[in-house]
């Protein structure tokens, strides 16, 4: 740990108001989705019941439209779920909470706006402190190798890039909670692995809960600390793993011999549920 | 040497353009055909130069009321399709109303403009605004219907007000869409006012082309077609370029 911080760059030491900002806890019980009602009625996820510690990284990996995603809305409040609770740091949620930061498959960043600018739009919309912003962007941006694309446009940059900046924008107001919805889906496989690490570096210094959605098993074994399986369609959480694997993880992740037993622990699970026929 | 692109864009159609004013100007004086039943193209094209002024005070008169007429129907267009892409009432009770209205041939209704708001600039401004309305009202509805839900998810989370949200991100999605609806509508304005002028004018390109029939003056007629398309062209190119301003990325 003590080379750790010599990597870090003092910008996200010392974030926004002095105060090293912990990671929330989240809480749910008997979370539901249908969408429409009576005969077209869709149950598309649930009951689940979630347990997220503060500063943990937890991946929910399942089959296309199994309500991976929907989950992650309906812990944030940005979709009303039909029936449960969520808590957040113990505190019910009633409405659709901001403090998080949160990363799409696409990156959606504004077009018309130049990268440092798209992150900055935190800093516009929260009426934060523009200059300690700016400084975390500074930061965050020299941290994501992104120093020198500041005044690019979105369709300037290499999807890598792009992914990059979402996810300094979804930082940059220091968030307690970081949400990513299959954030490296369409990068490819070498940009993946490198983004990966980086995400799991930031996420060592920061200790941002992360609730990271994705259907590729080596993203959740190799960043997660913990894996919940979920089934098809209405999605619940059919198997919890704990990765237990040192950090940072290394690019190849068949160095490590437990890593393949976690991965065929999942294909197992998916092959049980029908999500494989082979 | 390598073709250049902007030669190849404009240079060819109007090389084309020019070829067919060529063989029509060679056909008239082989055939000998009358002035009053079609004029030359030199005999037209020298007729805009000649008479420039006067096509100018006319052409400026009209496009005025394109302008106005266009300006008046846009801006309604694009709120009323905000409020009926965003909102399931709205949509539930203006769409019929809208669908209904928009097969009307609305053109009929300039005479009874004129008789209730009388002959000045007023009644024609509405006619126009009336006929773009509803090409933009609809383009918007696409637009604004066409944003990606994920959109509003992020504006939620970084806490956007809902001028935040429409100014940051609902705009910019609707935009090309709107933009579309512009540039079609802006050109359809010019024959709409051109034709609203028909009805009882002292001026503009409209109340000229009844000038020239009066008189058999058919040059006249022709001169006016070429100045109203150049109109045309004019405020369409000028829609382009506002596009490619505001939004830069759409240009690859």
């Amino acid at each position: 740990m003590a080379d750790m911080k010599t990597r870090t760059p003092s910008g996200l030491v010392h974030p926004v108001g002095g105060a090293i900002a912990a990671g929330a806890s989240i809480n749910a019980r008997g979370l539901t989705k249908v969408f429409g009602s009576g005969e077209n009625a869709f149950h598309a996820l649930g009951p689940i019941d979630l347990d997220i510690k503060p500063g943990e990284f937890v991946s929910i990996i399942g089959p296309s439209g199994c309500g991976k995603s929907t989950t992650m809305l309906l812990v944030t409040g940005l979709e009303p779920s039909s029936a449960g609770t969520v808590e957040i740091d113990g505190k019910l949620l009633t409405a659709p909470i901001s403090e998080i930061g949160i990363v799409f498959q696409d990156h959606l960043l504004l077009d018309f706006r130049t990268a440092i600018k798209n992150v900055m739009l935190q800093q516009e919309m929260r009426g934060l402190d523009k200059a300690a912003l700016r400084e975390r962007a500074d930061a965050l941006f020299e941290r994501l190798g992104l120093a020198g694309a500041e005044n690019r446009y979105p369709w300037q940059l290499s999807g890598g890039m792009r992914q990059r900046v979402s996810i300094a924008r979804a930082l940059v107001h220091d968030p307690s909670m970081l949400l990513m919805d299959e954030p490296f889906g369409a990068l490819d496989a070498i940009t993946r692995t490198q983004i990966r690490h980086d995400l799991e570096m930031l996420w060592l210094e920061t200790r941002k809960t992360v609730l990271f959605i994705t259907h590729s098993i080596e993203e959740a074994v190799g960043l997660s600390d913990r894996v919940l399986v979920m089934s098809k369609s209405p999605g619940t959480i059919v198997e919890e793993i704990v990765i237990d694997l040192p950090r940072p993880r290394p690019a190849h992740l068949g160095e490590y011999p437990e890593f393949s037993k976690y991965a065929e622990r999942i294909y197992r699970i998916f092959e049980k549920l029908g999500v494989y026929k082979f | 040497m390598k073709p250049n692109p902007i030669m190849q864009r404009f240079l060819e159609p109007v090389l084309w353009f020019a070829g067919l004013l060529l063989i029509w100007e060679v056909l008239v004086r082989a055939l000998d055909v009358p002035i009053y039943v079609l004029p030359a193209p030199s005999q037209f094209l020298s007729r805009i130069v000649e008479d420039y002024q006067r096509l100018g005070y006319h052409a400026f008169v009209t496009t005025r009321l394109i302008v106005y007429g266009f300006v008046a129907g846009a801006i309604p267009g694009v709120v009323l399709g905000y409020l009926i892409a965003k909102f399931r009432l709205a949509e539930q009770v203006l769409y019929p109303l809208v669908v209904f209205i928009q097969g009307l041939p609305k053109i009929t209704l300039a005479p009874l403009m004129l008789v209730w708001f009388g002959f000045a600039d007023f009644p024609k401004i509405l006619l126009t605004a009336l006929i773009t309305f509803f090409p933009i009202l609809v383009d918007s509805v696409t637009g604004f219907k066409s944003i990606d839900p994920r959109q509003y998810y992020l504006s939620r989370s970084v806490g956007a007000s809902w001028w935040q949200t429409f100014r940051f991100f609902e705009l910019p999605s609707a935009a090309p869409s709107i933009f579309s609806g512009f540039k079609i509508t802006v050109v359809i304005a010019v024959t709409v006012v051109i034709v609203v002028e028909w009805m009882n004018s002292q001026n503009g390109l409209g109340y000229l082309v009844l000038r020239g029939m009066d008189d058999s003056d058919t040059s006249l007629i022709f001169a006016v077609l070429v100045v109203g398309s150049m109109i045309g062209v004019v405020l369409s190119w000028g829609m382009e370029v506002a596009e490619r301003t505001l939004l830069p990325w759409r240009r690859r």
